[in-house]
């Protein structure tokens, strides 16, 4: 390996592909284990581990700047990932020490240049906590309800590839994802601590707050004990799981007011081990979060009365009961990665602007009921409501409910992922089927469904076609059968007046 | 919610007074400014200042970051060290929440103790009851060549750092490390409990000597 040193600049060269690095040798940025350094261009970084890697150690990373790059990035659809992990992108060794090379972080990932933080990184903790989120986040980074379930939505994306390419990532947490709620965008960050179940065990148990209830009921156990549980994929789904609550919520789901001891390492061995209990668990109400006098600067979003987690609908509500209170405690009854992503997915369908221009959250999740208002800021939904609930026929006959309802307001779009039950917005998903197909409006007191591009579109309950670039009303009732495929879907409306 | 305490117990004495005592200041509102750049310290850590001299005092009582104002420490006088611990133990029995049915305890405690000179009291006599007090981590900065180290290690154990000379780089440096050290003791990177010794902490700077046994 060539080293030139001219000043505090240092250039080697990369092991991995024989390319040439080059970073600011001076004055590093110093994480729990690396220290990081950049190029003189700030086009990537160079974190280098403090400690002296053993042969696994370095064979992992090695295999994560090749063969797992490789299988995620380099094939086709490849480039849908890319903005989702801080990757490792080759080996550099310089000074005895081994270290990574590492793209240089998006710009929507630093708090802009006129702001209270300008330059710092949006580490996800801004966003998790209720008193950063309250007071340190300036105004215009604060993002809505739709870019945090759009955060989390990504998060769930990029641990379901990980998962499915037979990798956990053993320390998902706040500190370990940037989050950019103005525009929806996460990604993952310190992908080094991977595990390969059976080749590469967990190097770290994880993150306070993250670690799953087993792991922590038997840290105190020697790591070789057969007894002690490591991270593993289903340590990652409760980690996952805390995380989405955390970013919708800005309150932990296991940190209630339920005493162990008066002394604070035994109190989080119960209340993240094995005593374990969601603070909005249904029946056990022992762990409430109990509103303390110094805690005004965390005040609305602690207060689990105000802000219940059903307030994010019944598809989420439904993982988090899966998550907290039947798969806290055993681990084969986590929502997966997946089960995340669908929900999420099905959760966008369902939110509402607020119609108060100071709502801090400005958007929320439709509660099913007739009467709907604002969680955040008790706005009342006034007006007429139309919502779809789609439906799928196996036989082209008999159309059957998906659970699966589609919240209209104005200038809302349809896509082909409501028109047709093949189709779902992720990964596989082409750029021709990206595009809307139609919108709504609200136009002269009516509802109307605009069609841009369906050809076989039709009102069931007219018995009349709707071509592309004419609309059809939406009325209570209405039936529309979205394609004539076999896997189009039917949509029934319904109009909420409020 | 949990606090996590930081006190720092800064010697004022007469031997600081000129470009060390300046640095101080300074170093003060860097590790301020670079704390409230670190979500996890901006939202648990509270900084207290203990200074002393020949007489010893809690300059500023634990105070979250939003509201704390940086002093501006004048140097004169003695070397109370002995005062120091006594009153930093009693501020931490008085200020640290404990854990109880009613109310979320704080974390435990982090020391940060500076001193450049020759205590002019007697730590010892109020080495056992600080001892006995559950501190997160307690680090001792002998600040140039005339601390007296024997004692500091007394106090800190194996976590005591030198500084070579008592200048403003290797005060800056001291006041960047004490930064960090909070910073990762805030978000308590490997969860196995609270963080012990120097070595699960970062690195110091190069300008700082961890003195080893």
């Amino acid at each position: 390996m060539s080293k030139a040193k001219s000043a505090n600049i240092v250039t080697v060269t990369s092991p991995t592909d024989g390319s040439t690095v080059r970073f600011v040798y001076e004055d590093p940025k110093q994480g729990g284990v690396k220290d990081v350094y950049f190029d003189p261009n700030k086009q990537y970084a160079v974190a280098f581990f403090r400690k002296k890697l053993d042969f696994n150690g370095k064979e992992r990373i090695n295999r994560l700047v090749g063969p797992y790059r490789q299988s995620i990035f380099e094939r086709e659809g490849g480039d849908y990932w890319k903005p989702l992990f801080r990757w490792p992108e080759k080996v550099v060794e310089y000074d005895g020490r081994t270290g990574i090379v590492l793209p240089f972080y998006e710009k929507h990932f630093f708090f802009g240049p006129k702001t209270s933080l300008a330059g710092a990184e949006k580490e996800g903790y801004w966003f998790a906590s209720a008193k950063n989120f309250n007071k340190s986040v300036p105004p215009e980074e604060k993002g809505a309800l739709l870019g945090f379930l759009q955060v989390c939505l990504n998060l769930s994306r990029a641990t379901k590839r990980l998962h499915a390419a037979g990798l956990a990532h053993s320390d998902l947490s706040y500190k370990n994802c940037l989050i950019d709620p103005t525009s929806g965008s996460a990604c993952i960050i310190d992908i080094d601590g991977l595990v390969v179940p059976s080749l590469f065990p967990p190097d770290v148990v994880g993150t306070r707050d993250f670690i799953a209830p087993e792991v922590v009921a038997t840290m105190h156990l020697r790591s070789d004990d057969k007894n002690r549980v490591l991270p593993t994929r289903s340590t990652d789904l409760h980690a996952l799981a805390v995380l989405i609550y955390i970013y919708l919520f800005h309150r932990h789901p296991l940190r209630g007011s339920k005493f162990y001891s008066v002394d604070t390492d035994v109190q989080e061995t119960h209340e993240m081990g094995q005593d374990a209990l969601f603070v909005e668990h249904p029946t056990d109400a022992s762990n409430r979060v109990r509103i303390e006098a110094n805690d005004q600067p965390f005040l609305p979003w602690i207060d689990t009365a105000k802000n219940p987690y059903k307030i994010m609908g019944p598809y989420l509500k439904e993982l988090f009961d899966q998550a907290f209170v039947k798969g806290l405690h055993q681990p084969n009854l986590r929502p997966t990665a997946d089960d995340w992503e669908n929900a999420l997915v099905k959760t966008l369908d369902m939110i509402q602007p607020c119609s108060n221009p100071k709502c801090v959250k400005k958007w929320f999740v439709f509660d099913n009921t007739s009467k709907p208002s604002c969680p955040y800021c008790g706005t009342p939904f006034s007006g007429i409501l139309p919502v779809l609930d789609f439906y799928s026929s196996r036989d082209g006959k008999s159309f059957r409910a998906d659970n699966h309802r589609l919240m209209v307001f104005p200038n809302q779009y349809l896509y082909q992922w409501h028109v047709d039950r093949n189709v779902f917005p992720n990964e596989r998903i082409t750029d021709e089927q990206k595009k809307a197909v139609g919108y709504f409006i609200f136009h002269q007191d009516k509802w109307l469904f605009v069609n841009q591009t369906l050809q076989t579109l039709k009102d069931l309950t007219r018995d009349k076609m709707i071509p592309p670039k004419s609309y059809v009303e939406l009325t209570e009732g209405l039936q529309l059968h979205l394609s004539n495929a076999p896997s189009g879907r039917l949509a029934r409306v319904i109009l909420v007046k409020a | 919610m949990r606090r996590l305490p930081v006190y720092l117990l800064l010697d004022i004495s007469g031997s600081m007074s000129g470009e060390p005592i300046q640095a101080v200041n300074n170093g003060i509102q860097i590790l301020h400014s670079a704390l409230r750049r670190e979500p996890q310290a901006h939202e648990i850590a509270y900084l207290s200042v203990i200074t002393f001299e020949s007489s010893v005092k809690q300059l500023i009582p634990l105070t979250e970051l939003n509201d704390f104002q940086p002093p501006s420490l004048k140097a004169g006088g003695g070397t109370s060290l002995g005062g120091a611990l006594d009153l930093v133990t009693k501020c931490a029995e008085r200020e640290v929440i404990k854990n109880s049915p009613d109310s979320k305890g704080d974390y435990k405690p982090l020391v940060y103790i500076m001193t450049d000179g020759e205590p002019t009291d007697n730590p010892d006599k109020y080495l056992p009851a600080f001892k006995a007090y559950k501190w997160g981590v307690v680090v001792a900065c002998a600040a140039g060549s005339g601390a007296n180290t024997a004692m500091l290690q007394k106090i800190a154990g194996e976590n005591v750092l030198a500084l070579d000379v008592c200048d403003s780089s290797s005060i800056a440096a001291y006041f960047k490390y004490v930064s960090s050290s909070i910073v990762v003791s805030s978000k308590r990177v490997d969860a196995g409990g609270e963080p012990g010794s120097v070595s699960e902490l970062p690195p110091p700077p190069p300008e700082i000597s961890l003195i080893k046994f």
